[in-house]
């Protein structure tokens, strides 16, 4: 964990040291996608939210929804977040928001319905533990600088244009170097963006473990989510494919996707940690 | 939590419970039916987390032990309750309000002796004003008190919440953020 934070930094300074040296609009490209970068930390919230086609609910409209959350927050020791539930018969639950202040945690009408009580209590409470570790902060600030090298691979010729001027023997040589230092930050900071995010979603599995002291009860929701994930339409799959970092399932399960690309971690993996915390709090662990 | 603890991805515990203030309601209560006219159920509850092992049902057995055997001399009844949320309610009935608190906090020092204190949620104080439910609510957590006044279908009487807030902050130590007065929506008091 720790290295792949620090891996990410000295990919982030390294970075900077090549687009510095290259002397391109360095200062006016950092600009544009540090507001890019805050606009996504202030709005994405409610972008997701609209994207899911979720709306807030009131305690009358959800009360046992609201009650389960109300009596985890006392437990995790956190605000009350707004609630939101999204029409849609795709089981999943996610959270938005900077802060725990700012928060909402979403459930699909299909998760409430497919889940017992106390398996829903851990998806929730694995949702409060995104809130409380700050997870959607954390991952917006690691996915600056894949943002960064995105845009410039993407404004490449751009770039190229300006920095040619007219002086094409001079700028060529310098605008490949940095618009291949660029694809490369950008695919290992990728990777490494999957890692993190896959370390938090155990953390996040571990949070929810502690605060319901039921492990089983989300690793139980867990299997009964993914055998649930295969069965959906694809093209709801697709359509929710942007939302994957948030969701508490990734909405294709494939096979063959390669774990290192993959923002989850696998479903067993998770399930045996799960069990583990399990033997722990019955005193049998090992 | 730690800087550190959310750069990780988490701490390793829950939050323990805050000193404990329970006993704030005894001065509390005597104010609170002088000057505000309320007074109280002859109840109040704690509620918790049951956990699924050996260990922990044991202590809450003793626990319930403990309290049946000295009602002999205190005359507090104990019933426990699961709602539907699988949270567990042990509800004290005496009409003599210290010897209430007094079981409250003999329940709270078992589970936190046994090292389950991460699993109390709140202690739940019953009033009535003009035969209207009036609830305190004490959060283990915050260490702190708020009052929680349902009216109708899953309504707050928030106005009468807030002026009590506003009574007796001068006696009991008031949960400062609003959005953590959390609803215990069917109190079994």
């Amino acid at each position: 964990m720790l290295l792949t934070m620090f891996l990410l930094g000295l990919l982030y300074v390294v970075f900077v040291a090549v687009l510095v040296s290259a002397g391109i609009g360095t200062g006016l490209m950092l600009l544009i996608v540090g507001g890019m970068v805050l606009a996504q930390l202030f709005f994405s919230d409610k972008l997701a939210l609209r994207a899911m086609g979720a709306r807030e609910v009131t305690p009358q409209e959800a009360p046992g929804l609201h009650a389960m959350i109300d009596r985890l927050c006392i437990q995790a020791d956190l605000p009350k977040p707004k609630i939101a539930v999204a029409d849609s018969e795709m089981p999943n639950a996610f959270a938005v928001g900077r802060s725990p202040k700012n928060a909402t945690v979403c459930a699909t009408t299909g998760i409430m319905r497919t889940l017992e009580p106390h398996e829903l209590e851990g998806v929730m409470a694995h949702e409060l533990a995104h809130v409380k570790n700050r997870d959607v902060l954390v991952m917006t600030i690691a996915s600056f600088f894949a943002s960064v090298a995105a845009m410039i691979t993407q404004n490449a010729f751009f770039f190229g244009m300006f920095g040619g001027g007219g002086d094409d023997e001079d700028s060529g040589p310098g605008f490949i170097v940095v618009l291949l230092v660029s694809v490369l930050v950008y695919a290992i900071s990728f990777v490494l963006m999957m890692a993190l995010s896959r370390y938090r979603e155990f953390g996040a599995d571990r949070g929810a473990a502690l605060v319901t002291g039921r492990p089983s009860a989300l690793a139980s929701a867990l299997m009964k989510i993914s055998g649930q994930m295969q069965r959906v339409p694809t093209q709801d799959l697709r359509a929710a494919g942007q939302m994957n970092a948030f969701f508490i399932v990734p909405a294709s399960v494939k096979k063959t996707a390669a774990t290192i690309f993959s923002t989850h971690p696998p479903m067993e993996a998770r399930i045996e940690r799960l069990q583990r915390l399990e033997a722990q709090l019955q005193g049998t662990a090992v | 939590m730690g800087f550190l603890d959310a750069l990780l991805g988490g701490g390793k515990k829950l939050k323990a419970p805050a000193p404990d203030r329970l006993f704030a309601m005894v001065t509390a209560q005597v104010a609170l039916e002088a000057e505000i006219g309320l007074k109280h159920r002859n109840a109040a509850g704690i509620v918790f987390q049951p956990l699924s092992t050996g260990d922990f049902k044991t202590i809450v057995a003793d626990t319930v032990e403990l309290l049946r055997s000295a009602a002999a001399d205190t005359g507090t009844t104990v019933d426990s309750a699961d709602d539907e949320f699988g949270y567990r309610w042990l509800v004290l009935r005496d009409s003599d309000f210290e010897d209430l608190v007094t079981a409250l906090n003999l329940v709270s020092a078992e589970l936190q002796g046994g090292g389950y204190g991460d699993r109390l949620l709140a202690c739940v104080f019953a009033f009535e004003e003009a035969g209207q439910p009036v609830y305190f609510i004490y959060n283990f957590k915050r260490g702190a008190y708020y009052p929680f006044v349902p009216v109708g279908d899953k309504q707050r009487g928030t106005e009468r919440e807030l002026r009590l807030k506003a009574q007796v902050a001068s006696e009991l130590p008031i949960e400062p953020e609003l959005e953590r007065w959390f609803p215990l929506w069917e109190i079994p008091l």
